[in-house]
């Protein structure tokens, strides 16, 4: 395929708009998701948990718990295996230390869990959750991060078995650094220096359906497992680890994960008791066990310098962080990784970069994966102190950010450095529309007009301001993630389409039918979807690292291409033809003097009366390259100078994912992913109290935005095609979370000359500084 | 103790307990789609309709609901065929994991009831209480003043 | 799902008061509060909406308000249309669709909770609450919520008719959200002074009061002269504290912001109307 010149190919399924596969069901409230389905014979499984955010079991005592009727069993820390291992659903192996047990004598946050009970009744299991004795010795508690490497700070992590962990006796989990250049050299010539120091918040992933997951061996005695998660394949290979056992694990439709459901969570617990007494086993997790329980964005503070001449180069980028993952070390490593992978290669045209830093365990609910993972934290400062380079320079920031972004046929040393938590892959840029972006998008937004008006208003009582961020993600991780897709041949015209890749409501069942419809000249109704059945579907690693449309939608690309050989073969020889006269054409196979067999005839003949075969093809992919998306995103933003409040008024995604294959679902992901980042700017703020309990563990106290909080988002595509990608697709689905912190920043500075380094911006906080600036 | 329900136009005879929640009940029954998201009346993913009234079936008691008239989002497609409101949502991209669409279709169903020419800012008044973490609302804005035309010209 | 014993629709008051008097008795009326407080130690619940007391009635110089009407019914009601469009856009700003389906008068005012803006609202109104504790007994709003009335199931609230001009204000995080201040107004005003003057700050994170001494600094000033001044005035007089929400500090100036964009309204209101 041709590499930059934009393909105009009629499409007939890829680039439209249909509906999704699911959506009829979704929309009539079919039960399609994990807490759904009615299992007779069940046991309610509830977790007991630690009030303590560092501590001991010296005692359990579960006898007058066991006593209740209908007490199924309990189990202890000494009624499990002890197997280390790691939540995270990646990669085996998995770049993430082995630090968790299914339970654990030690307990290290407020929320842990200490005991595991199943009952015939929620209320039952209850009761006995309470008749549960435990005695703690209490230790003394990490629960600020930037505190976890002090001399003398408790060690979390003493277990002999922990393994991958960088030095857990200074409670640190992992540690990285790398660089090009000499960046304090670099610094020491520039005109210009911005050393600042930028913090974000442990967000949590707050999707509508909480985790879940239920156990039973089916009538054939094969243990399985139907879960809410977006990494069956990892979640049936961890299971296999903890339990000895193998399984089958299904994913059913689910109520979103953001990365919040790339891990084990619930699965551990219903298997115990699923495989102690032969019954099923369902544990679904409450509102709050999801927000205190399970995983959150690692908070990370990151100081950045960064260093350019006066006209407008720049020269030097040094981010130094610290990341907290919590009391478990799930995806430490590699989220703060993409603080840098996936944010430092924009900016290629520096002369010297450094990326380094900690990531530290604390006595706090474990962080792990979330939308973004790691380049909405470095993004922030890297975006935030450019821009006030930017200003301090008197020069646009879109001129100066642009001026330093990476172009087509561009390549950054970051690519090859920095991969997944090891060595990454060198990568020439092939698609980047980035001036389009900046350009057009600053047009539409007209930008040039705005900041032309005064920003504060007295006579209203508000002040008006402009921001722009720049953003890069990737396309999977090359080389390492790998998604497989089978095609079956059915005798009435449908095609089976078996895929492992998983569906998190974002759409990839529908985009992935698209994708194969496409190349055999059929339509998505005759694409029947099944996926995640790690019994049934082909191996994909999860949805995760954007990598879907890329890596599935490749592989289910080739699965295709490969069918339609098939196809032209099998027809073929029906048709007495050479395959080369053939093509395929609306559900048939056409030959050039217009003789045709449709699919269901063709089929059928192979299923009862000629050269009888099935036609079906598996074929695997695995990038070499993972070509990043780009965005560069406008916000206005009003601010309440009475107040402080600030309200988002318009927010404009310019963002180049190469094709779109649905654009519906496209936009959609990233309308969903500015919310999102609108939350983690300005409204998300989790508070503990003294003792490590999480006080914000409802959606009373912890608000998302709501409805009338996001102002209005506009969404442009830039004309662009990735000629790795499948029909010319990246990914989209992260990147709309890497601009609204750093946006919104830029443009309160903007508005009232207050830079706002720490995530969330609270209005109080803007309310004080203003304040104290005179702004007010 | 024992309540009589009617659900979609079906009538039950349930026994319940006395601290019994509409949601749970409902879904012991089988309406599967009224969800369990977050029980402190925070987020709409229970809605359902009580007297055609959109109410939070996570906090009321299902006591409370005896001798009235439930309805589910399961009322507002008859045989597949889809409401208009379901029609745009779909069409919109409004729907994508799915979880808080039971809800918030049932109750932009009382929106439109109340209020079949509904401008912008009060579709995202009256729908705050439906949150949705996936989409950034915007698609369910755009569906719901499509639907709302299209039940105008019905 | 609650562990209670039993859950019971009493028809007259005095059968609902004393099963109430019972212990680990709890009130229903809308059914919000249960779920809000997560009352682990509840036995008998008694659904007061089988008593009665819904509905909106004009009584002349004053409108009764049952306890159990549901704040919705208050937002259509026709007699309640005389408070004009700020009262319906008050109402708005509590909660969402559903909870104001199912929040009732008497629900919000009794639990006695600090982020009712029903509260601030209908005391900035001058209501009055009605109540029975053995006997039916009247009360101001801001005397029911500092007395102590234990068991006491609330029938009516008596709201006078408007007069003069009022506005509410509230200042949330999010726009689905209990406020982090509330605030309401009322003005009367006679020539060009003003004659009465009723300011009420709810969500201190502390119930609704009555800031007395600030209505006292504007009685028999000109309104418009006031705007700019008043501000400080309440800033430095209202109570407030800390919570997880906000400092007192900012609640404190979010007073002096959210009294001055309500005075604002209300002065505007007060050229484009007139005087009543």
């Amino acid at each position: 395929m041709s590499g930059k010149v934009f393909t105009e190919e009629k499409m007939n399924v890829v680039n439209t708009s249909v509906e999704k596969v699911d959506g009829k069901a979704l929309i009539q409230g079919k039960p399609v998701f994990t807490d759904d389905f009615d299992i007779p014979n069940s046991l309610i499984v509830k977790i007991l948990r630690s009030p303590h955010a560092h501590a001991i079991i010296s005692s359990i005592d579960t006898t007058s718990a066991q006593k209740i009727e209908g007490v199924a069993c309990i189990f202890t820390y000494k009624d499990v295996p002890r197997i280390v291992y790691t939540r995270a659903g990646q990669g085996y192996p998995e770049p993430s230390p082995y630090d968790t047990f299914v339970l654990d004598r030690k307990v290290r946050y407020v929320g842990d869990a200490v005991a595991i009970v199943a009952a015939e009744t929620e209320q039952i299991a209850e009761a006995a959750l309470k008749l549960i004795k435990v005695e703690y010795e209490l230790l003394p508690a990490v629960l600020d991060y930037e505190h976890a490497m002090d001399d003398g700070a408790p060690i979390i992590h003493d277990e002999s078995e922990i393994s991958g962990a960088y030095d857990p006796r200074h409670n640190i989990a992992e540690h990285y650094e790398m660089k090009v250049g000499n960046v304090d050299e670099e610094l020491k010539k520039c005109d210009f220096v911005v050393d600042q120091t930028y913090y974000t918040p442990n967000q949590s992933h707050a999707m509508m359906e909480p985790h879940g997951a239920i156990s039973y061996f089916d009538p054939n005695g094969r243990l399985t497992v139907i879960t809410s998660t977006q990494v069956p394949f990892h979640a049936r290979r961890i299971l296999k680890r903890i339990f000895g056992v193998n399984c089958r694990v299904i994913k059913p439709r689910i109520g979103g994960g953001f990365g919040g459901k790339q891990a084990l969570f619930v699965e551990p617990y219903v298997v115990a008791v699923t495989l102690k007494t032969g019954r099923p086993a369902r544990c679904i997790y409450t509102r709050e066990e999801t927000m205190t329980a399970s995983n959150t964005r690692h908070a990370m503070r990151f100081r950045v310098r960064v260093g350019a001449m006066r006209d407008g180069t720049l020269r030097a980028i040094d981010l130094w962080g610290l990341s907290n993952t919590g009391a478990y070390g799930e995806h430490a490593l590699t989220v703060f990784m993409v603080s840098g992978s996936k944010t430092l290669p924009l900016y290629n045209k520096v002369k010297a970069v450094r990326f380094g830093g900690d990531v530290v365990y604390s006595n706090t609910e474990p962080a792990g994966a979330f939308r973004g993972y790691g380049a909405p934290q470095g993004m922030f400062g890297l975006d935030t102190a450019l821009d006030e380079l930017a200003r301090e320079m008197k020069i646009d920031p879109i001129e100066f950010k642009l001026k330093n972004s990476i172009r087509e046929g561009e390549t950054s040393p970051v690519f090859k450095i920095m991969g997944e938590g090891r060595e990454g892959v060198d990568e020439i840029i092939e698609s980047c529309k980035i001036e389009e972006c900046a350009v057009e998008g600053a047009k539409l937004f007209g930008w040039y007009e705005k900041i032309k008006r005064p920003r504060i208003d007295l006579k209203n009582r508000v002040a008006h301001g402009y921001g722009v961020a720049f953003a890069m993600q990737g396309s999977s991780i090359p080389m390492v993630d790998m998604g497989g897709a089978t095609i079956k041949m059915n005798d009435d015209g449908t095609f089976n389409l078996l895929i492992g890749a998983t569906d998190l409501g974002t759409g990839s069942d529908t985009i992935l039918a698209q994708i194969a419809a496409e190349v055999l000249h059929t339509t998505v109704d005759k694409m029947i979807v099944y996926s995640s059945d790690t019994d049934m579907t082909p191996f994909d690693k999860g949805a995760y690292a954007s990598s879907t449309t890329y890596v599935s939608g490749n592989a289910v690309k080739k699965a295709a291409e490969k069918m339609k050989e098939e196809i032209l073969k099998a027809a073929a020889e029906v048709l007495m033809k050479s395959p080369n006269y053939l093509y395929l054409e609306d559900n048939c196979v056409v030959s050039g003097d217009g003789k045709k067999i449709t699919f269901s005839e063709l089929q059928t003949k192979l299923f009862y009366t000629f050269n009888q075969r099935q036609l079906q093809v598996t074929e695997s992919f695995v990038s070499e390259v993972a070509p990043p998306p780009y965005l560069v995103s406008f916000v206005e933003i009003e601010i309440d100078l009475d107040t402080g409040k600030i309200r988002v008024i318009d927010f404009l995604d310019y963002i180049d994912c190469g094709v779109t294959i649905n654009p519906i679902l496209a936009r959609g992901q990233v309308e969903g992913a500015v919310a999102q980042g609108i939350g983690m700017a300005l409204f998300e703020d989790h508070i503990m109290d003294k003792n490590g309990r999480m006080v914000t563990n409802d959606f009373f106290t912890y608000k998302i935005p709501a409805r009338g909080d996001i102002g209005s988002i506009d969404v442009r595509f830039a004309k662009s095609y990735e000629p790795s990608g499948p029909f010319g697709a990246k990914s989209v689905s992260e990147i709309g979370l890497d601009t609204p912190g750093p946006a919104i920043a830029n443009a309160i500075f903007d508005a009232v000359g207050v830079r706002m380094r720490r995530l969330p911006i609270k209005s109080e906080e803007l309310f004080f500084e203003m304040k104290k600036r005179g702004v007010i | 103790m024992k309540v009589e329900l009617t659900v979609n136009d079906k009538k039950f005879s349930v026994e319940i307990e006395p601290g019994e929640m509409l949601l749970e009940t409902l879904r012991k029954l089988g309406y599967k789609s009224v969800k369990h998201a977050c029980s402190t009346a925070s987020c709409g993913a229970c809605t359902v309709q009580l007297d055609g009234k959109a109410v939070l079936s996570c906090t009321t008691f299902t006591a409370a609901a005896d001798g009235h008239e439930i309805k589910t989002v399961e009322a507002f497609s008859e045989n597949g065929k889809l409401s208009p409101i379901q029609q745009a949502i779909l069409e919109e991209g409004g729907s994508q994991c799915g979880f808080c669409i039971p809800g918030l279709v049932v109750t932009a169903e009382n929106l439109l009831d109340e209020n079949p020419d509904p401008t912008k800012e009060e579709i995202l008044d009256n729908l705050k209480g439906n949150l949705c973490r996936c989409t950034g609302y915007e698609s369910q804005t755009r569906a719901i003043l499509k639907a709302a035309k299209e039940r105008r010209e019905k | 799902m609650l562990n209670v014993k039993e859950y019971v629709k009493p028809n007259k008051v005095e059968e609902a008061y004393e099963i109430g008097q019972m212990p680990n008795a709890f009130y229903v009326s809308g059914g919000l509060m249960v779920a809000q407080l997560k009352i682990s130690k509840v036995e008998h619940l008694i659904d007061l909406k089988s008593l009665g007391y819904e509905g909106i009635e004009d009584q002349g110089k004053e409108i009764k308000i049952g306890a159990n009407t549901k704040i919705s019914a208050l937002m259509s009601d026709k007699i309640l249309l005389l408070y004009g469009q700020p009262f319906r856009d008050a109402l708005k700003e509590i909660g969402s669709m559903q909870i104001r389906n199912m929040a009732t008068v008497g629900g919000s005012i009794a639990f006695k909770l600090g982020w009712s803006d029903l509260t601030t609202i209908f005391m900035t109104l001058n209501s009055k609450v009605e109540f029975y504790d053995g006997s039916f007994r009247k009360e101001s709003l801001e005397a029911y919520l500092v007395g102590n009335h234990k068991g006491a199931i609330i029938t009516s609230l008596y709201v006078p008719k408007p007069s003069g001009f009022w506005a509410f204000e509230k200042f949330s995080k999010s726009t689905f959200d209990i406020a982090t201040l509330n605030l309401g107004i009322k003005i009367d005003i006679q020539g060009k002074k003003i004659k009465d003057a009723r300011i009420v700050v709810g969500s201190r994170p502390m119930i609704s009061e009555r800031q007395e001494e600030v209505e006292n600094f504007l009685i028999g000033k000109e309104l418009n002269q006031m705007i700019d001044k008043v501000g400080d005035q309440i800033e430095k007089i209202v109570k407030c504290g800390t919570d997880i929400r906000a400092s007192a500090e900012y609640r404190k100036a979010l007073s002096k912001a959210l009294l001055t964009k309500a005075m604002r309204r209300v002065e505007d209101e007060s050229r484009v109307n007139g005087q009543r």
